[in-house]
């Protein structure tokens, strides 16, 4: 069955089975950012925003989400335009193996937004509850996401949401 | 997995969503996680509750309307007034991680009552009732909806409806070492004062050997007494409640933690009101 | 006093994993892609009498069934060791006894992953049962041989009894202990139990295989060792080395998990038989029952020692549960001896005893702290008992009877990896430092005194108690691993460097750039590292054993250093002054006289096109003499609800000698991710059987792992010291912190209630039936 999608600011049509979940739906059709860990919704690695609110898009049947907005980690930010949380991550060192990584840091994401980049550290260890990693021990992941929010504090007025630009 | 063989419906009206439902092989439905972790086998039409309209959170009539498409977040979240909804809020904020509760349905977990379930204790203590829609609609008390089998029927839930009450002193519970973690049980304290009197009690525990169970005996010895009247281990006497075992703890050992969690939250209600 | 190292250099990879970019194995699919499903045992012990695959093979869309049937029996160990393995060649492909519920029956391979799987579901197997071995302790006595006439054997002459289910065995000694023991003084016999445990990298273990254009196969998997997987995939499958190529793409966290030959050879074989591309990726659940653990342990300590706490005889007996194969078997085995026992160097006499035993329940294998995690539970039990007993505070004992520079322990020589060790002085370590640093940061002397059962602090529900430990591990294997680098320079100035050390997500990458860019004295973004194919970079043994800082780290070494002489011989030469006058700076080569400097992107023109042209490159390996321990001081404080049961840990300090950090926030890094994981087995962690052998917890959330919501305050201080061996100093620290939790929060839980634990996890259960006795 063909569904439309908004996926990171673009609209796709994309060719799901109907008992397929969003997160295979990404994968099979290139979104290999978003990870699975899982497929149980118990580590977080495939999360992605689903109009605008972070989901486990393992727990997502893809036909349940048509013509809704889906974005990864990579509409957040990319390589050539990351995203202030994403620069304050390897600034850190919340990167290790770095497969937790488009999880943690669309799990931040939404942290900065709800706390409107005012977040205290238990809204930030609250917020990141359903991410796995095994690498950094979450010590500089939640130092990251305090950095990138004072950062986001600072540069609030200045500066627009990051935009994907890449063509 | 799901079978491959499904079709979707996506209905817009309750109504409509309750015809689909009698049609052979039909599934509501709505946050979706609990269908991905059973796939039962035999669905083969899947109806989306997604356009139904009810996801509000209404007040009216001294009672809140939750639509059964409201997310556990949502309810979180709600800048709630009053003494009831704070309690649901309490439990609902510790369950599951904050990606599922964005998911998760009050329906979707109403329909299906794990012994995980952070929903129920709090809603059987809120004495709070549940309005589906079969062939002929319905209003029951969550505590009936299940204890009447009505939950294992096919039908749509429409929404919760929790009443207000002025004089709660309220509070809630779970049992788990991490906090991302199915907790073994969930304990929820409401009792309804007129003054420095208990009028009504509801002690509640789910997570246990029959889903969930009120300490009755404790519920009524609480009644028509000032808090300060009872020795806690007056109260604790009539706090047994009965476990299976599992692989991570003994149906012994939950007993023992239950009635401790029971009297510390009691503590703590009790502590709150001076 | 660096400019390069020694620094918290951000991750060359760190964007491109954040924003997505960077692939992993899974991420990998071509063209007409056949997927893989593995059927697994469901019985802990039985034969296949009878494997029908008929109707799975008339699906449409099946390409192939691979079984005992139509695959080699050639024996190997999965385990991902230098060759020849100590590990015994135990294990085939698929074979027609399974051994353990999760066991490989057979596998599908088929146009999708769904196909796949439907298609295991018409798979007819008709097993006969046999009795299972469900009690490592019972083991040996059960009367039921695992590895009964299948030829299991082992490839180096070490002890290997299979009819006794014995996969592994080790002795050492040194001095007299049954003469000490029995004139001791003081006695103490204690027996501590340790847990199975899965390494839970969040990328689940997947191998992508193709053949290129030439017919050669290619294989991408999630491996800590690319150039081992080369070996046994050929070795299995038998395939000659010349026509395989292993590329390691970006890898989720291995911790020892992906040390294993587990799921190539089955990729390996569809592709090789269909000449398509085939992918196997293990779904979480086959993570947890079919893919490596943490051996289970039983160690029993015997300690003789004075009045004044000199310990004077010291035995320690391990009991391993190796699984139903013996991958690491024996080297777990004698780790738990080697890399303890030398702590505490003024020991005379000392016995290790061990035996690994096959049982029917899922595999061990490596996993970081590979047997010392194990024996330090017990060991940091009975230094704080001793100390209990003469009334000495256990830092100050451990700063007097630990292992300081200039000293050696015999021990080190007589337990090795199969054979005999390598005798070895030590050369660096700050660990007195560290124990100050570790006692002051954590309020030692305040809060022991405070918490001890004196002050009445404790009469209460809620317990407090601090405790520590003292913990020391290796770096690399001595005189057995090798490692090795190549480096080439490009016309504007830049370097390739190569090499074979695996980049798990610990950071090698970027820890090997940084020092290239040292000895060169050029920025890190001229440096551009390949690692790990094998098609291209030299050999390095792998990620294992603390290893690739230390020692790959001084192949990189090694090598920059062939490359500064070829710089500077040509700078000299373009200068026409002689070679003792020339230096290299910030990416030139500078006259010591006079001002005339060429730069490197100069020298390289100047070797290319010019004169005596040449290509500036070189390559180095490395072997170490020795096997330089880092050393750790852990502090745990913590709260004991005595009604529940659940303990609470406040605070963790942790104080880590790893010699020279090259990248301190990296270094960092690996501490704190260890001690986390450390913290969870000593509380939590653990596998669960069914009576019939399966395990219960076999997902996420049922076995319960730590999220940020979880964690409790950590802090990590990194005292350097120098290390003569190593790259600039440095020793290694990937393993050794996953160490501590177990006998710090045991002896922060006597501190607060006077009672020992003795069986990790510290579950509440426990907790309550060690308060009870
Ligand atoms: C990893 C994990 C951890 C979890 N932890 C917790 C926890 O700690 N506490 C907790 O309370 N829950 C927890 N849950 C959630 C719980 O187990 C269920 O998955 C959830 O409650 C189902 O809600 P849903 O909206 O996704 O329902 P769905 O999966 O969509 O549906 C579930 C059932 O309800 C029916 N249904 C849905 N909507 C309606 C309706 N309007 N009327 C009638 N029937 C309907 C469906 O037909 C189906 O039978 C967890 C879930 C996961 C995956
Ligand atoms: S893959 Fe979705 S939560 Fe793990
Ligand atoms: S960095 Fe490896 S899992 Fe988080």
């Amino acid at each position: 069955m063909k569904i439309s999608i908004n996926i990171n600011s673009r609209l796709k049509e994309l060719e799901v089975k109907p008992n397929e979940t969003l997160l295979s739906a990404l994968r099979n059709n290139g979104y290999t950012e978003v990870k699975c860990g899982c497929s149980e919704g118990e580590c977080g690695a495939c999360l992605v925003l689903l109009d605008e609110k972070p989901v486990n898009s393992c727990q997502v049947l893809a036909m349940s989400i048509r013509n809704k907005q889906v974005k990864t980690v990579k509409g957040i930010g990319t390589l050539y335009l990351p995203h202030l949380i994403q620069k304050a991550f390897v600034e850190a060192g919340a990167d290790q193996c770095g497969f937790c990584s488009p999880g943690m840091i669309v799990a931040s994401y939404s942290i900065l937004k709800e706390t409107g980049n005012r977040p205290s550290k238990e809204d930030i260890r609250r917020g990141l509850d359903g991410n796995l990693c095994r690498c950094t021990g979450y010590v500089k992941i939640i130092e990251a996401v305090g950095m990138a929010a004072e950062k986001s504090l600072q540069e609030e007025t200045q500066k627009p949401e990051a935009v994907c630009t890449n063509m | 997995m799901l079978s491959e063989n499904l079709t979707w419906e996506f209905p817009s009206s309750a109504e409509e969503a309750a015809g689909l439902l009698l049609r052979p092989g039909a599934l509501l439905h709505a946050g979706g996680t609990r269908i991905l972790k059973t796939c039962p086998k035999s669905v083969k039409l899947l109806i989306d509750t997604g356009g139904l309209g009810l996801d509000y959170i209404n007040f009216t009539d001294n009672a809140y309307y939750i639509g059964s498409g409201v997310t556990f977040s949502e309810i979180v979240k709600y800048p709630a007034k009053g003494k009831s909804l704070p309690l649901l809020q309490s439990s609902l904020s510790g369950a599951a991680s904050t990606p599922l509760r964005n998911r998760i349905t009050i329906g979707g977990s109403l329909k299906d009552f794990p012994l995980w379930s952070s929903l129920y204790a709090p809603l059987i203590a809120l004495k709070a009732r549940v309005e589906i829609l079969t062939d002929k609609p319905a209003i029951h008390t969550v505590e009936d909806y299940v204890s009447s089998g009505i939950i294992k029927t096919k039908h749509l839930i429409k929404h919760l409806i929790i009443d207000e009450e002025s004089g709660l002193i309220s509070g809630v519970k779970k049992f788990s070492i991490l906090k991302f973690q199915y907790p073994a049980f969930t304990i929820a304290i409401a009792l309804c004062m007129k003054g420095r009197m208990v009028e009504d009690a509801r002690l509640v525990i789910t997570g246990v050997r029959n889903r969930f169970m009120r300490f009755t005996k404790a519920e009524e010895m609480l009644k028509g007494k000032t808090l300060n009247e009872l020795t806690l281990e007056e109260v604790h006497r009539h706090i047994s409640p009965s476990f299976m075992s599992d692989y991570k703890f003994s149906a012994s050992y939950k007993e023992k933690a239950a009635r401790i969690i029971f009297m510390d939250l009691f503590k703590e209600i009790k502590g709150g009101m001076r | 006093m660096y400019k390069y190292v020694n620094k918290p250099a951000e991750k060359i990879d760190g964007l491109s994993l954040v924003t997505g970019e960077e692939k992993f194995t899974d991420d990998f699919t071509y063209n007409d892609m056949l997927y893989v499903a593995i059927l697994h045992s469901g019985y802990a012990h039985a034969k296949i009498e009878e494997l029908d695959e008929s109707e799975a093979l008339k699906t449409k869309g099946v390409a192939g069934v691979l079984s005992y049937k139509n695959t080699s029996s050639i024996l190997y160990t999965t385990a991902g060791q230098g060759y020849p393995e100590p590990s015994p060649y135990d294990t085939r492909i698929f074979n027609d006894v399974m051994r353990f519920v999760g066991d490989n029956v057979c596998a599908v391979a088929a146009e999708s992953r769904e196909i796949a799987e439907e298609a295991l579901k018409k798979i007819k197997v008709r097993f006969s049962l046999r009795n299972a071995v469900l009690d490592f302790e019972k083991s040996e006595s059960s009367g039921i041989i695992i590895h009964k006439d299948d030829n299991s054997h082992a490839k180096i002459p070490v002890y290997f009894n299979p009819s006794e289910n014995l996969a592994s065995k080790v002795e050492a000694s040194v001095g007299s202990f049954e003469r000490a023991f029995e004139t001791a003084p003081k006695k103490l016999t204690c027996t501590f139990y340790t847990q199975y445990a899965s390494h839970c990298a969040i990328e689940p273990h997947a191998a992508v295989t193709w053949l290129d254009s030439r017919g050669r196969l290619v294989i991408q998997s999630t491996t800590q060792v690319p150039f081992h997987v080369r070996r046994i995939v050929s070795s299995v499958c038998q395939i000659p080395i010349s026509k395989i190529r292993v590329i390691k793409p970006r890898i989720g966290g291995g911790f020892g998990g992906k040390q294993e030959v587990l799921l190539e050879p089955v990729a390996a074989l569809f592709t090789w038989r269909t000449k398509r591309p085939a992918k196997l990726v293990y779904s979480r659940k086959e993570v947890f029952t079919s893919a490596r653990t943490r051996h289970q342990y039983r160690t029993v300590f015997k300690a003789g020692y004075d009045t004044d706490g000199k310990i004077t005889a010291l035995h320690l007996d391990a009991l391993e549960n190796s699984g139903a194969y013996g991958s690491h078997a024996l080297t777990v085995l004698s780790n738990a001896g080697s890399k303890t026992l030398p702590l505490l160097n003024k020991i005379e006499n000392l016995k290790f005893t061990g035996k690994g035993v096959y049982t029917n329940l899922p595999c061990g294998g490596a996993y970081r702290g590979y047997g010392a995690t194990e024996a330090y539970f017990g060991l940091g039990q009975i230094v704080d008992m001793v100390c209990q007993e003469t009334g000495e505070d256990i830092v100050e004992y451990y700063k007097k009877w630990t292992i300081k520079p200039g000293e050696t322990s015999p021990v080190f020589q007589a337990l090795g990896e199969g054979k005999e060790g390598v005798a070895m002085t030590i050369g660096s370590s700050s660990l007195e430092e560290c124990i100050t640093i570790g006692a002051r940061e954590s309020q030692w002397y305040e809060k022991r005194k405070l918490y001890s059962h004196s002050t009445g602090y404790n009469d209460g529900r809620y317990k407090r108690g601090i405790g520590m430990s003292v913990l020391m591990q290796g770096s690399a294997i001595a005189e057995v691993d090798m490692a090795s680098a190549y480096m080439k320079m490009n016309d504007d100035g830049s370097f390739n460097l190569l090499t074979g050390a695996t980049d798990l997500g610990t950071g090698s990458d970027t820890i090997l750039s940084q020092i290239a860019s040292e000895v060169l004295d050029i920025p890190l973004s001229q440096i551009v590292v390949t690692s790990s194919d094998t098609d291209f970079t030299p050999f390095d043994k792998g990620a294992y054993a603390s290893s690739t800082t230390y020692l790959s780290g001084q192949a990189v070494k090694k090598c920059a250093e062939g490359i500064k002489k070829q710089i500077l011989k040509t700078g000299a030469e373009m200068l026409n002054v002689k070679l003792d006058l020339v230096e290299l700076k910030n990416g030139f080569v500078t006259s010591k006289v006079g001002l005339s400097r060429v730069s490197f992107e100069e020298v390289c023109r100047y070797s290319f096109y010019e004169k005596n042209q040449y290509q500036i490159q070189a390559s180095a390996s490395h072997v170490s003499p020795k096997s330089p321990p880092p050393f750790a001081a852990h502090f745990a404080e913590i709260e004991v609800d005595s009604m529940t049961g659940i303990i609470q840990v406040l605070n963790y300090v942790a104080a880590v000698d790893c010699g020279l950090p090259i990248n301190t926030r990296l270094a960092e890094g690996q501490a704190e991710g260890a001690i986390i994981n450390g913290l969870a087995y000593a509380l939590f962690e653990d596998y669960y059987f069914s009576e019939k052998g399966r395990l219960l917890n076999d997902s996420f959330g049922k076995y319960g792992v730590m999220t940020a919501a979880d964690i409790p305050p950590v802090k990590v201080f990194l005292v350097s010291s120098y290390e003569e061996t190593g790259p600039f100093g440095a020793k290694s620290i990937s393993e050794i912190n996953i160490n501590g939790a177990l006998p710090s929060i045991a002896n922060a839980f006597y501190n607060a209630t006077g009672k020992r634990l003795f069986s990790a996890p510290f579950t509440p259960e426990k907790v309550l039936e060690a308060l009870e006795k």
